[in-house]
């Protein structure tokens, strides 16, 4: 094997790892800090990607679709908290009955406000950045970055901050946080939008390189399942342990055997997680 | 309003009587992956019936259509079909859908009642009573492969389709073809229905050498390989071929991911004809900014249901049997073009569009190009 062929096979490991934990990143948040396994979570996704759609309909200018992203997605999960979710805290198996249809809804609705063609974003920039002998393309390499520099960030704030304190406390104990004069029910549903605002993000960010229509969701929740399952549910690094495992999996099998090969591996990773380690590489403490 | 004049004249030749119509089936896709084409076939149905009954109807009487969906598993869509055809007393179908619906529902029709099918498909059905319109590898491949040889010079193919039957019989075809042409297949390669991530079948595609990509890719799927093909650079090594590359799947690649992305099919949006900028300027008058974009998939219900009028107009029923004895050699027109039955497939015009600039334009066409099927 020829050195090039190590360095891009690196690269689109990479790649698949970083899309994975940024996909995965807003339901591994929702299921850690409330126990809530959100299964509209791609749907979340798919209407972060739509929001570049809407500002190039709109005529504004790319970045705008920033904060259209965040009013949309941060609007919709903050209605659907107060409605569904405030209700399902703690009730694991309602809640993921309740999200579904929820799933459900959010696709039928987007079909009805954006229809059902499929979408292009174009490319923020278009590019192709060489590393040694092998081009890559430049978008990629700046999402490998954002994801790197975001965790990192995330993991120091989560450890430092008095609200990611707060929170702990609140995972730990609900009920003895209460009594310390913790406002647990704003926290839950701080985090909830937190986490629906991540996804929408993710969508936002991954948009450029997918295609954009409003059954896409499906994919980005199987992927962020599975990458919980491997990784262990609730932790920061498990989550980054578990997209190392699926993506690098898929990655090297795909290359070296065939996309059949890469996919029925995920799947047998998953089951035979599922099956010996519930809990995942990265057990909870 | 033609509509209207023509009842209204025929009910009055026949002295006030009830207005006899003929009931025809139309299914189409609402739901499910090719739910997409939905709203494209209904529209196309609706044009066609408007110039049916404009011409006199099916045997001079004013037609009507009854629509089912079929985007649905084959045993639901068998009972769609049951429903129409005993309830609503349809007298023949004209089907838009996949290939597993087909089956089931010329395993229900038995020949009974004359059905035709419109879709892109791998070729092969021979059903009594069964016709098709839609395009198959043969004709969509076996004049645009040579032609791709002789005027962009490109000889060496890599084939990457979806792993189902329809892609695996169009690459078995373009083998052939391609061998036929002079060329060699440089790789050959199948990816799970649903696939997100074409990295490696990219690395593949670029190491093969090859300069023309086959993509029998659908939907989604094919959106996200080509996007990912450009932003690898690979549209300067090698062309793409689709062929089933429509105007939605265009949008979705977009114009920065299309450069050297070709498509071969009977119908474009942009074909250069009067039927066909007629088609399209009668969609927008008619549904206004309800009017989906037009595109293959969906204008085909246009050319199935052309056909079923006038092969029931040349039988002088909708008789399967009657229908059958006058079939071979039918003629009809739509916004493709000319058209005529030979065995109980068409031989019709391609296209080949270069959708380099975001929209397909037609960069040649090939008349009269035979179906390559023969039944027994």
């Amino acid at each position: 094997m020829s050195s090039d062929a190590l360095v891009l096979f690196a690269l689109n490991a990479t790649w698949q790892i970083a899309a994975l934990a940024l996909l995965a990143l807003g339901l591994g948040l929702v299921f850690g800090l409330l126990r809530i396994m959100n299964m509209a979570h791609g749907d979340f996704v798919m209407l972060g990607a739509y929001a570049p759609v809407l500002t190039a309909q709109w005529g504004l200018p790319p970045l705008a679709a920033i904060p259209v992203c965040l009013l949309m997605v941060g609007l919709t999960a903050l209605i659907v908290e107060r409605l569904v979710i405030r209700h399902l805290y703690a009730r694991m198996f309602d809640s993921l009955l309740a999200t579904w249809a929820l799933s459900i809804l959010m696709r039928e609705g987007a079909e009805l406000a954006f229809g059902p063609q499929f979408r292009n974003v174009p490319l923020p920039f278009e590019g192709v950045t060489q590393i040694g002998t092998v081009g890559y393309p430049s978008y990629r390499l700046l999402v490998i970055g954002l994801v790197a520099a975001g965790f990192l960030a995330l993991w120091l704030w989560y450890r430092r901050s008095l609200t990611g304190l707060k929170l702990r406390a609140m995972v730990d104990n609900p009920t003895l946080a209460e009594g310390a004069g913790i406002n647990t029910a704003r926290l839950s549903a701080g985090a909830f939008v937190a986490g629906c605002l991540l996804a929408g993000l993710a969508g936002l960010l991954l948009a450029p390189t997918l295609s954009v229509y409003p059954g896409m969701g499906l994919d980005a929740l199987i992927r962020s399942f599975f990458t919980l399952i491997v990784g262990g549910l609730g932790t920061l690094e498990g989550l980054a342990v578990g997209a190392a495992v699926i993506g690098g999996l898929q990655a090297g099998l795909s290359a070296y055997l065939s996309q059949t090969a890469g996919y029925l591996g995920v799947l047998i990773l998953a089951i035979l997680f599922l099956w010996r380690r519930p809990d995942g590489l990265y057990r909870h403490r | 309003m033609k509509r209207l004049l023509i009842s209204t004249a025929i009910a009055g030749l026949m002295g006030g009587t009830a207005l006899a119509e003929v009931r025809i089936g139309v299914l189409v896709p609402d739901s499910g992956p090719a739910g997409l084409f939905g709203p494209s076939a209904r529209q196309a149905a609706a044009l066609a019936a408007e110039d049916i009954n404009a011409a006199g109807g099916i045997n001079g009487e004013p037609v009507e259509l009854i629509f089912a969906d079929v985007g649905v598993p084959p045993a639901q869509a068998v009972q769609a079909v049951q429903r129409l055809w005993r309830s609503d007393g349809v007298q023949g179908f004209v089907g838009m859908h996949d290939s597993a619906v087909r089956a089931a529902i010329t395993g229900q029709l038995r020949g009974q009642l004359p059905y035709v099918y419109t879709a892109v498909y791998e070729g092969g059905e021979c059903a009594t009573g069964t016709y098709v319109t839609g395009e198959t590898p043969a004709q969509q491949l076996a004049p645009v492969i040579p032609w791709l040889a002789e005027n962009e010079g490109v000889s060496r193919w890599y084939l990457i389709g979806n792993d189902y039957n329809w892609p695996r019989d169009t690459n078995a075809a373009a083998q052939e073809i391609i061998a036929a042409s002079g060329g060699t297949v440089v790789g050959e390669e199948y990816v799970p229905l649903g696939a997100s991530d074409f990295d490696a079948s990219l690395g593949r595609i670029r190491s093969s050498g090859a300069d023309a990509v086959l993509v029998t890719l659908v939907g989604g799927d094919s959106v996200g390989f080509n996007i990912a093909y450009s932003a690898f650079g690979l549209d300067q090594q090698a062309l793409r071929l689709g062929t089933l590359i429509e105007e939605n799947t265009l949008a979705g690649i977009g114009s920065a991911n299309a450069n050297r992305l070709f498509a071969s099919m009977g119908y474009f949006a942009g074909i250069d004809s009067d039927a066909a900028r007629d088609y399209a300027a009668r969609l927008g008058a008619t549904f206004g900014s309800d009017a989906a974009q037009p595109n293959g998939m969906g204008e085909s219900i246009y050319d199935g249901l052309m056909l079923l009028a006038a092969l029931s107009n040349a039988a002088g029923s909708l008789d399967a049997a009657a229908v059958a004895a006058v079939a071979d050699g039918t003629a009809f027109s739509s916004p493709r073009g000319e058209a005529v039955l030979d065995g109980n497939h068409v031989a019709q015009t391609i296209f080949l569009a270069d959708g380099s600039s975001g929209a397909f334009e037609v960069v040649t066409r090939f008349d009269s190009v035979p179906s390559g099927v023969t039944c027994p």
